[in-house]
């Protein structure tokens, strides 16, 4: 009989470095098959690491006039990305150590706070392309962060709880749940904020084209290690959004907890994000472009499902 | 069978709202006649649901009322109001993301007071569903006024009432016996839509704000 405890600790140390790891290894396939998709020979899927790797090895040069906020935030912004990676169920279905540290609001409010010091940080870079970026990632997240609270409030509705660990438990226990209209509309709400917070709107929003930047705007001023730091967050950041979508929203099932099968979920996790890369790929290039401001429709778009969907959670019995 | 009515009549009644939220978003007239003509037939849908499920012919016949009248001859008057040469007809200056929240928000407080208020103070049961079936009825309703409310074609005005229209029907399917509505819904369709839409598109095609204040 193995140790409980030695088991969570096994299955926390498992996701940390599953999450951290494994998170740029995500974003390289899915750029792969996009460009697989799009008839281009396109970069291998192990790029992502190529270039942290190249980026942690260059020079990291400050701008004239940024403070210390500029130098300091890519670590912090990385810690909070790192605390969330352990207190959400984004690889092993069962509380793990640091669970306890947060709710699903919690969570939320620690990836707004995140978002909050990038933009802090881009502010205090002094330049100007630092503070377009920035204007146009407040002009739009406010109607995100909306999103991502009313989701999580909803959420905590149907299971009167709200603990993400419950909301997948309860989902797996009730299948026909999954297909009540109440879940429909949040999970529809919350792939469009998947799709709008990850810069997957057809609008490349994550190139470095002066039109449609948004993150990139914020990150304009950086360069080597902060750089390099700054990217894998995203990467992370990317992993967390899309792994609560699959596993609280979409594809509830087939994560394990108990002591040797839990290493299953490994590649468990690599299927289902095959499955959303998949989903994300079709929405990606089948669409037409967006202009910018668009994106203020969009979201107000998800945003209107989100509060419906409060609404008929409520009523819906 | 009520059961498999109920299951039935949440997603196509969620249906008929996401459709009129598509209105409310849309600038191009066309498209949004057409979106009409999806909620008619939507509320068309339920009207066969309810009358199978209970058993009762009049609801079929008022389905079938709802797509003779407000799917064929509202869309084919609209259409026809649409200039010929002008397929992409659409009505400037219409700020989504702003419109839609404003709407949440009227939407969110007027059924809010309305549900709160008024329906807990009296006794009422729906034919199918639970009561908050009525929840949908209600927003269709406040979303049709806003719509007339927050645009200046006529196009989109008529389309609002038209909506407003749907919204007391369902409102009426989930609850009331039916000889008056198929009377009330019949009357309602033959005069105000098709004499009305017809005369006023022709006529006139938007209204500015002062424009409204002389008449």
């Amino acid at each position: 009989m193995v140790d409980v405890q030695y088991v969570t600790l096994v299955e926390t140390v498992l996701q940390y470095f599953f999450v951290v790891l494994f998170a740029p290894l995500f974003a390289g396939i899915l750029a792969s098959f996009k460009s697989k998709v799009e008839s281009k020979k396109g970069p291998s899927i192990f790029q992502p690491y190529y270039d942290l790797f190249k980026l942690l090895r260059k020079e990291t040069l400050l701008p004239e006039g940024s403070g210390l906020l500029f130098k300091y935030i890519p670590y912090v912004a990385f810690g909070v990305y790192s605390l969330i990676s352990i207190i959400i169920p984004v690889l092993i279905p069962q509380p793990i150590y640091f669970t306890a540290s947060a709710d699903f609001l919690g969570g939320a409010i620690l990836f707004s706070t995140a978002a909050f010091m990038k933009m802090a940080a881009a502010m205090n870079s002094n330049s100007n392309f630092s503070a377009l970026g920035t204007s146009r990632a407040i002009s739009f997240n406010f109607l995100s962060e909306g999103t991502l609270i009313t989701v999580f409030f909803a959420v905590s509705l149907i299971t009167a709880t709200n603990n993400p660990y419950v909301t997948n438990h309860f989902l797996v226990a009730n299948p026909l749940q999954n297909v009540s209209l109440d879940h429909i509309f949040a999970t529809l709400a919350f792939l469009m904020l998947f799709l709008y917070e990850t810069g997957k709107l057809p609008l490349e929003s994550s190139g470095l084209q002066e039109l449609g930047m948004i993150e990139e705007g914020l990150n304009y001023e950086y360069s080597g290690k902060l750089l390099a730091i700054n990217k894998w967050g995203s990467y992370i950041k990317q992993y967390l959004l899309g792994s609560v979508l699959l596993n609280v929203f979409l594809l509830p099932w087939g994560l394990f907890s108990t002591y040797p099968l839990f290493f299953l979920d490994v590649p468990v996790m690599i299927l289902k994000w095959l499955l959303l890369i998949f989903i994300v790929i079709a929405i990606e290039t089948t669409l037409a472009k967006l202009r910018l401001f668009r994106i203020l429709d969009y979201l107000a778009t998800a945003f209107t499902f989100s509060i419906l969907f409060l609404i008929f959670s409520e009523v819906i019995v | 069978m009520s059961s498999i009515a109920g299951t039935l009549a949440y997603p196509i009644s969620s249906f008929i709202l996401i459709s009129a939220f598509y209105m409310q978003g849309q600038e191009f007239i066309r498209p949004m006649i057409r979106g009409q003509l999806i909620q008619s037939l939507l509320i068309a849908a339920v009207s066969f649901i309810v009358g199978f499920s209970e058993n009762n012919i009049d609801f079929i016949i008022l389905g079938i009322f709802i797509v003779f009248l407000r799917g064929a001859l509202v869309t084919y008057f609209l259409e026809k109001g649409v200039p010929s040469k002008k397929v992409y007809f659409y009505e400037k200056k219409v700020d989504v993301a702003y419109l839609l929240l404003v709407d949440l928000i009227f939407i969110v407080i007027a059924v809010f007071l309305i549900y709160s208020i008024v329906f807990s103070s009296i006794s009422i049961k729906s034919l199918i569903g639970n009561n908050g079936i009525l929840v949908f009825p209600l927003t269709l309703f406040f979303q049709g006024l806003f719509l007339i409310a927050s645009r200046r074609t006529t196009f989109a005005q008529i389309i609002g009432y038209v909506e407003e229209e749907n919204a007391l029907v369902l409102f009426a399917l989930f609850l009331l016996p039916i000889p008056i509505i198929i009377e009330a819904s019949v009357f309602m369709d033959v005069l105000a839509l098709v004499v009305i839409s017809s005369i006023v598109v022709i006529e006139k095609s938007t209204h500015e704000r002062v424009e409204e204040l002389i008449g």
